[in-house]
């Protein structure tokens, strides 16, 4: 059984006159658990693909299935409710609430999620079991991140979206932070769809989109998964 | 082109961030109409009043004296200080009109140079013609060449009307202390020649001396001389500020005085407070573009000027169309509220005063963005460009008691947060609500004392259904005692009489003598308890005693009929809310050396009045005291209408801070927010974290607000009317009244907010940093 089903999903954008269609056509399927990569120069249309997966965004035409469910041409009220149950977010540049402490900000997920974490297991999961209380401009940039993951997961989500998570971390974090994902999200059987330029991610992962102008241009399935360790940047 | 596109550049940041820049618009045209507004009511008054008395050659004092003598008008302007006196005559005469108004009597002599009416049309002649009130006679339709006939000492004086005038003396122009409101149809003046009254008195006759100072005499001191000079005859010296019209026309000015420092200070405090954070908070947002510029090479002074002139442009607008709006429709709808006779009702601006709130204004707008702007200047264009470091989280007091702080849901605990990290927007909204919820509680108290004065006067201390007014030439006390009415009867006699209060002070009091009994004029003191006039002194009212700083048991000395003072304890203090004056009983007043001459009968009918009785010779006038109470209900009219002035303003100041407060609170989180949507939070529950802030601060501001009600009520009390003795008392009511109406504000802004939150974009959570 397929868990996420892209049919022929268009996302056009108005700028102006001029129409742009930021996906153009898209087909795939990703099954569930699985750790999936989607690479593409920026402008390819791979964050407007996270977006639409994530609903955040509804495509133009097109159908979006996950977990048997039809996401599109559902209700902003769904939407938020599928975002609050199903999806995990991890942002580039963390979006941790200033003025939460670390535990406080994975405890944000306690508040609206039917069947969530623990926060403190997560957060030591993370290995933050001692920076708990501290405010995320105290910790570097990799613990903030490591918070966001704890907070994306704390939700108890099916599928966890990372959109470029190490784009803002130097590479020995980066490592650091997939070797995290990876792990985690394999312990707890999550779905991970990982959206970034950097190529060299894709060998750790079971599929990889290669995203074009709009199209995917190339899906590639890797039998023997390389651990982050081995990866070449 | 360097200024160029720096301009169009501040254009737009100012449509970027347009609902500050219009709030801090608002909040200058507000803070600058209120405070012009107020200002220009009793500038005007004041300068047009002045212009009156100047050109009326107004007397400083007048002594009142039966038949003064040559040298006694010599001997008094011979006194040191004296510039000028002279003899008139004045009395309050019926007319023949429609309604039997009456007219008040001056009749000057040929050269007299005092006093002199302000013609309008037509001419003084001097010489057997009358000038005429322009007020009365437009209520009575009538023209100069017309005829009127006045009735003094019981005889009949037909003149012709030669001329229309005003009067420096009537410009608040009011029968006697009991009427509070002008009524033109009833009362004016009439001004005549000496020579006319030989007909009717026959000779020359006169029973006042106007007395002109010369310039920095001490007017005290100079009192004393002119009643040594009087002796025993003397009636009363009137100062110019104690004649009625004055002393009404000052207690405006004073009143209007009082609000146009209060309420002003009020609305800047507000308005500084607002303007500043807000101005520092958009200068700093500007931060990364500041750095462009000076790294582009705009010179230091050319970005300066750039951000300054934000503020100044904003401010500047603001308050020039507060200035244009404030006096025009404030004060102009005010100023004839206020049912004033003065020659010119052009609105006169205090320029002083609306240069120093602009002055403010521009600290707060342009001076502060100034700052803000130069304290980013001094760091290097590198430094700007980078981003700035992320403001840190703090912990908070709350989380010390773990208790409550473990229990807390996260929202709650960011809310809390979010309060202690901007608890400077916190007090700033809080003092808005607090002005707003401040400014409805008094005015709204001032409304419900005021229409508590007449009920209070109608309701409680006279009891009477009608009180008529006698002819006192007519009737004595043994008279009107054998009269059998049906229904119960009180004497009294109102006059007014010389009184030196301990301090020193001459003034004439209103003052009441009556029968010991008093059925119909029931007296209480300030805790309800009722009281007695005393038998062996006198009565005093409250307001009366407190303007004096006298209690019971002091001493005043009273001005008997042609003999020396009296000195009198007071011997009991009541609370009378209208009218303020002395009580005494008639055997008092008699053991004193008087007689006691009724001027009026206050009578409850068994039944209906005995209209046989009212329309016997001897009844001048009468009046039921349904029509004295509405007479004086509607005189507060222009009391509500300022009332609902300061409501609008007050409410548009509160809602302008709210919305304020709300969006900053809103746009500076926008991220925070968008990142919460992407969680999955429905737009409700973001709604509720930004927007219970300010429900925070509109209960804080709400409870804060009653002190400030209670002030303001009790400033307005005490300055609003000498005559009247208003308590000030915020009732319940009023209070639940403001609180709700300052939720309804609230709630209708949280609204607005709500409905532009909805415009929130989801994807600016994943835009980076800026």
């Amino acid at each position: 059984m397929d868990f996420i089903t892209f049919e022929n999903v268009e996302r056009e954008y108005c700028i102006g006159s001029s129409v742009i269609k930021a996906v153009d056509g898209i087909n795939f399927k990703l099954q569930k658990g699985t750790f999936n990569v989607v690479l593409g120069q920026s402008g390819a249309g791979k964050t407007t693909l996270l977006n639409l997966l994530g609903g955040m965004d509804s495509p133009t035409s097109g159908r979006i299935i996950v977990n048997s469910k039809e996401i599109s041409g559902m209700s902003e009220y769904d939407l938020t409710e599928y975002r609050r149950t199903q999806i995990g977010f991890v942002f580039q540049f963390y979006n941790l609430v200033p003025n939460l402490t670390a535990l406080e900000n994975v405890q944000l997920a306690e508040e609206i999620c039917p069947e969530p974490l623990d926060a403190r297991d997560m957060l030591k999961r993370v290995g933050l079991g001692s920076r708990m209380d501290n405010f995320p401009s105290q910790l570097s940039g990799g613990e903030q991140q490591r918070v966001s993951i704890a907070r994306a997961l704390a939700k108890n989500p099916q599928i966890v979206l990372c959109d470029e998570p190490t784009g803002a971390l130097d590479s020995e974090t980066g490592r650091k932070v997939l070797r995290l994902i990876r792990e985690v999200s394999d312990d707890l059987g999550k779905t991970v769809i990982v959206v970034t330029h950097n190529a060299s991610i894709s060998e750790m992962a079971h599929t990889v989109l290669h995203m074009r102008d709009g199209k995917i241009a190339r899906v590639q399935c890797n039998d023997n998964l390389k651990d982050v360790g081995e990866i070449v940047w | 082109m360097v200024r160029g596109s720096l301009f169009i550049k501040s254009l737009r940041d100012m449509r970027k961030s347009k609902a500050q820049f219009i709030s801090i618009f608002i909040m200058a045209t507000l803070a600058v109409f209120i405070m012009t507004g107020l200002d220009s009511i009793w500038f005007t008054v004041e300068k047009h009043a002045d212009a009156m008395y100047r050109s009326a050659n107004m007397s400083d004092l007048w002594v009142t004296v039966p038949n003064p003598s040559e040298q006694m008008v010599w001997g008094i302007s011979k006194l040191d200080g004296v510039k000028l006196a002279e003899k008139r005559f004045t009395a309050d005469a019926d007319t023949a009109l429609p309604g039997s108004p009456t007219l008040h009597v001056y009749a000057l002599d040929g050269r007299s140079t005092l006093d002199q009416p302000e013609i309008h049309e037509g001419k003084f002649s001097k010489s057997g013609g009358a000038v005429l009130d322009i007020s009365f006679a437009k209520a009575h339709n009538l023209k100069t060449g017309d005829y009127i006939s006045i009735k003094l000492n019981s005889r009949w004086l037909r003149l012709k009307i030669d001329g229309l005038a005003l009067s420096g003396e009537h410009v608040f122009a009011v029968k006697n202390s009991a009427s509070l409101a002008p009524n033109h149809s009833e009362y004016g003046f009439i001004i005549i020649n000496t020579d006319a009254l030989k007909s009717i008195y026959g000779q020359k006759i006169y029973n006042q001396i106007s007395v002109k100072t010369l310039p920095g005499s001490d007017i005290p001191q100079l009192v004393q001389k002119v009643g040594a000079v009087v002796g025993n005859n003397l009636i009363g010296i009137t100062l110019q500020k104690d004649n009625g019209s004055v002393s009404s026309v000052n207690s405006r000015i004073q009143q209007f005085r009082t609000l146009s420092v209060v309420f002003p200070i009020l609305f800047l405090l507000v308005t500084a407070l607002i303007t500043q954070s807000t101005m520092v908070r958009m200068i700093e947002n500007q931060r990364s573009q500041i750095g462009i510029l000076k790294a582009l090479g705009y010179s230091k002074r050319s970005i300066l000027w750039h951000y300054t002139s934000y503020g100044v442009m904003v401010g500047v607008l603001g308050s020039v169309l507060g200035l244009l709006t404030g006096p025009n429709i404030f004060g102009r709808i005010m100023v004839r509220q206020l049912n004033l006779t003065l020659n010119s009702y052009s609105l006169k601006i205090n320029y002083l005063h609306f240069v120093f709130v602009l002055i403010l204004i521009l600290i707060c707008t342009g001076g502060v963005s100034f700052l803000a702007c130069r304290k980013l200047l001094s760091d290097a264009p590198a430094f700007l460009l980078r981003d700035k470091p992320p403001k840190s989280g703090q912990h908070i007091f709350l989380e010390s008691i773990s208790s409550v702080w473990e229990k807390m849901k996260f929202s709650s605990k960011l809310i809390a947060r979010n309060m202690v990290k901007n608890k400077g927007r916190l007090i700033m909204s809080t003092i808005g609500v607090m002005g707003c919820t401040g400014v409805i509680i008094s005015a709204l108290t001032v409304r419900s004392t005021l229409s508590g004065i007449s009920d209070y006067t109608y309701g409680t201390t006279f009891t009477f259904n009608q009180k008529i007014v006698l002819d006192t030439s007519k009737v004595n006390s043994t008279y009107l005692k054998n009269l059998e009415l049906d229904g119960i009867t009180q004497q009294i006699e109102e006059t007014a009489v010389q009184v030196i209060f301990p301090d020193g002070s001459y003034k004439m009091e209103l003052t009441n003598i009556t029968t010991k009994e008093s059925p119909l004029i029931y007296l209480q003191d300030i805790d309800g308890n009722p009281v007695s006039i005393p038998e062996n002194g006198v009565l005093m009212t409250r307001k009366l005693c407190k303007e004096k700083g006298l209690k019971k048991g002091d001493i005043i000395q009273i001005k008997i009929k042609d003999k020396g003072y009296a000195a009198v304890p007071i011997e009991e203090i009541a609370y009378i809310a209208s009218g303020q004056g002395i009580y005494m009983t008639d055997t008092y007043w008699e053991s004193l050396g008087e007689t006691f001459k009724p001027s009026a009968l206050l009578v409850r009918w068994n039944g209906e009045p005995d209209q046989k009785f009212l329309d016997r010779d001897i009844v001048s006038d009468s009046a039921t005291r349904e029509s004295m109470q509405d007479g004086l209900s509607s005189s507060l009219g222009v009391v509500n209408l300022a009332v609902l002035f300061l409501i609008v303003l007050g409410s548009s100041l509160a809602f302008v801070v709210l919305y304020n407060t709300g969006m900053l609170n809103y746009v500076e989180r926008v991220r925070d927010l968008a990142t919460f949507r992407v969680l999955g939070f429905h737009n409700r529950e973001i709604q509720y974290l930004v927007l219970i802030e300010n429900y925070f601060s509109v209960l804080l501001g709400m409870l804060s607000g009653i002190p400030v009600g209670r002030f303001i009520s009790w400033l307005i009390a005490s300055t609003i009317d000498e005559r009247l003795d208003l308590l000030g008392n915020i009732k319940l009511m009023d209070v639940l009244i403001a609180g709700a109406m300052t939720a309804l504000f609230a709630w209708i802004v949280n609204k607005v907010i709500a409905h532009k939150m909805k415009e929130l974009d989801i994807f600016e959570a994943l835009k980076s940093v800026e």
